[in-house]
């Protein structure tokens, strides 16, 4: 079933996502661009706890996930640091941890609304192996569908799994329909009622983590194909790539629409999962164009992941368009071609 | 059909409250819309921006470099927006105006209700929306406020 056409911000459709995704408790700590999916979600009658700190509402997610709750949490920028403990705890006990990252600038608390800054915070922060599910939205009706499968994807694989988004469009207000056609994964509880469970997050061999570690891993890998996602866009004929994701996608779609008004054959490839980045439908494209050009508002955030991800066999060149901290129009992205 | 507008004032100008009675109008007309409000940390005292779009395609991405149409309502804000003017920009600045205000008796609390008028006059005349839409989407947001006769006589003025 759609939805009827609304106007909504994204704050608004991600606490109708978390709401129709069945979650029923929030732990958080009000920093902006990320209050108002808080007071959104108290507003329409949602169960929290408001925490002393993002330490705090980290941990309180992983008590309850552990519980059985279908629990989530919000934050961003210095927030998102402090949550990286939680996180890298829920990594490693395999914990169905949702958080919804709005990027702010940085470092520290830079600036309060936009950047692409928490790429490699949200993929590979706290100490562990990056094993987590980061998903990238680029318009508001995506942010809504993918904090639906988030919650979906959390509780099948059992790993982090963060919807990394930003200001801009967490503030913006844009027409969407909801897709309401998905279907929840149930929440159950991880220690069940009066079972005794010998569970770590501490281990006392060099030899037992490393066991743990690489058998996550070997997991992660294995759901790989299941769960990263892309998008392609104007690229069967394409001679040069853009990688950009979140909504610099969106601002790539324009400039690619004018540039190939200019006869230029430009298109897409738009990482939808960050981790795990679908790499396969990534190396089919990069193979056989001229160049590829990384477009981000960071300093190379996701350029690292895409130069590491790549086929080491290919050999196409690759640029790139760099606005750390600072929104990208399509304008700016044109510029560059001509 | 693509429409870029940017409305630019002083924080406590009521610059958002234009933005979304004129994005909530256009929605009602089944346009695609995007508005994006930009403002300091200061909410009043520092520039307030908003960023609407209109347009019968989706729309990717909420910002923009260059403006269709430029509302500028306070010289902080004029400082700002001037790399959006290009020469096919149609702008309402509020010096302008400055007589038709004075004559009207139109004060500086009603001058964002007045730039409202101006602008859907052009939004009328490109059947983007109607002005009985605006009409109850301003009487709701600012009918119970006590400069009411003060706005609804400021649109009036704007309108013409």
């Amino acid at each position: 079933m759609q939805d009827v056409k609304k106007l909504a911000t994204g704050h608004e459709a991600v606490v109708e996502a978390c709401f129709d995704a069945g979650a029923k408790m929030m732990y958080g700590y009000p920093i902006t661009p990320t209050t108002e999916v808080f007071t959104g979600w108290i507003k329409k009658g949602g169960e929290y706890l408001q925490t002393e700190d993002e330490i705090a509402a980290g941990f309180a997610v992983c008590g309850g996930v552990i519980a059985g709750q279908k629990a989530f949490t919000a934050t961003a920028g210095p927030g998102h640091v402090l949550m990286q403990d939680a996180l890298s705890m829920a990594e490693g006990m395999r914990l169905p941890f949702v958080a919804i990252i709005g990027q702010r600038g940085g470092p520290s608390s830079g600036t309060v609304i936009y950047s692409q800054q928490e790429v490699t915070l949200a993929c590979f922060g706290g100490n562990g192996e990056g094993l987590r599910l980061v998903y990238s939205p680029s318009t508001i009706e995506e942010l809504y569908f993918l904090t639906r499968v988030a919650f979906n994807s959390a509780w099948k694989y059992q790993y982090p799994t963060i919807v990394l988004t930003d200001g801009y469009l967490l503030k913006s207000r844009g027409v969407f329909v909801a897709d309401k056609t998905i279907e929840n994964a149930e929440s159950y509880p991880l220690v069940k009622e009066g079972e005794k469970k010998h569970w770590r997050n501490i281990y006392t061999f060099e030899e037992e983590l490393n066991e743990a570690v690489v058998r996550n891993k070997k997991d992660f890998d294995s759901i790989k194909k299941e769960v990263a996602r892309s998008e392609n866009y104007q690229t069967d004929d394409a001679e040069i790539l853009l990688v950009a994701h979140g909504i610099v996608g969106g601002a790539a779609k324009d400039a690619i629409n004018e540039l190939r008004k200019k006869g230029q054959k430009i298109g897409l490839f738009r990482p939808i999962t960050l981790r795990p980045f679908d790499n396969e439908a990534f190396d089919k494209i990069a193979m056989r164009v001229k160049k590829v050009v990384i477009v981000e508002s960071s300093l190379g955030q996701l350029a690292q992941i895409v130069r590491a991800e790549m086929a080491p066999e290919i050999a196409t060149p690759i640029e790139y368009i760099q606005y750390p901290a600072l929104g990208i129009e399509a304008e700016k992205i044109v510029d560059y071609f001509l | 059909m693509f429409l870029k507008i940017l409305l630019a004032g002083d924080g406590g100008q009521g610059i958002q409250t234009i933005a979304d009675i004129v994005s909530k109008a256009s929605f009602q007309k089944n346009w695609e819309i995007s508005y994006i409000p930009n403002y300091g940390l200061e909410q009043r005292g520092g520039v307030s921006l908003a960023f609407v779009q209109i347009s019968d395609t989706k729309i990717n991405y909420p910002k923009f470099s260059k403006a269709d149409i430029l509302v500028i309502l306070s010289e902080q804000a004029r400082g700002r927006v001037e790399n959006y003017m290009q020469p096919e920009t149609k702008v309402f600045d509020y010096k302008d105006f400055a007589d038709i205000l004075a004559d009207n008796k139109i004060g500086e609390k009603s001058l964002n209700i007045f730039a409202l008028g101006w602008l859907v006059k052009i939004l009328k005349g490109q059947n983007i929306l109607e002005t009985d839409i605006v009409n109850l989407l301003l009487e709701e947001k600012l009918g119970l406020k006590d400069i009411w006769d003060d706005n609804k006589w400021a649109y009036k003025v704007g309108l013409q």
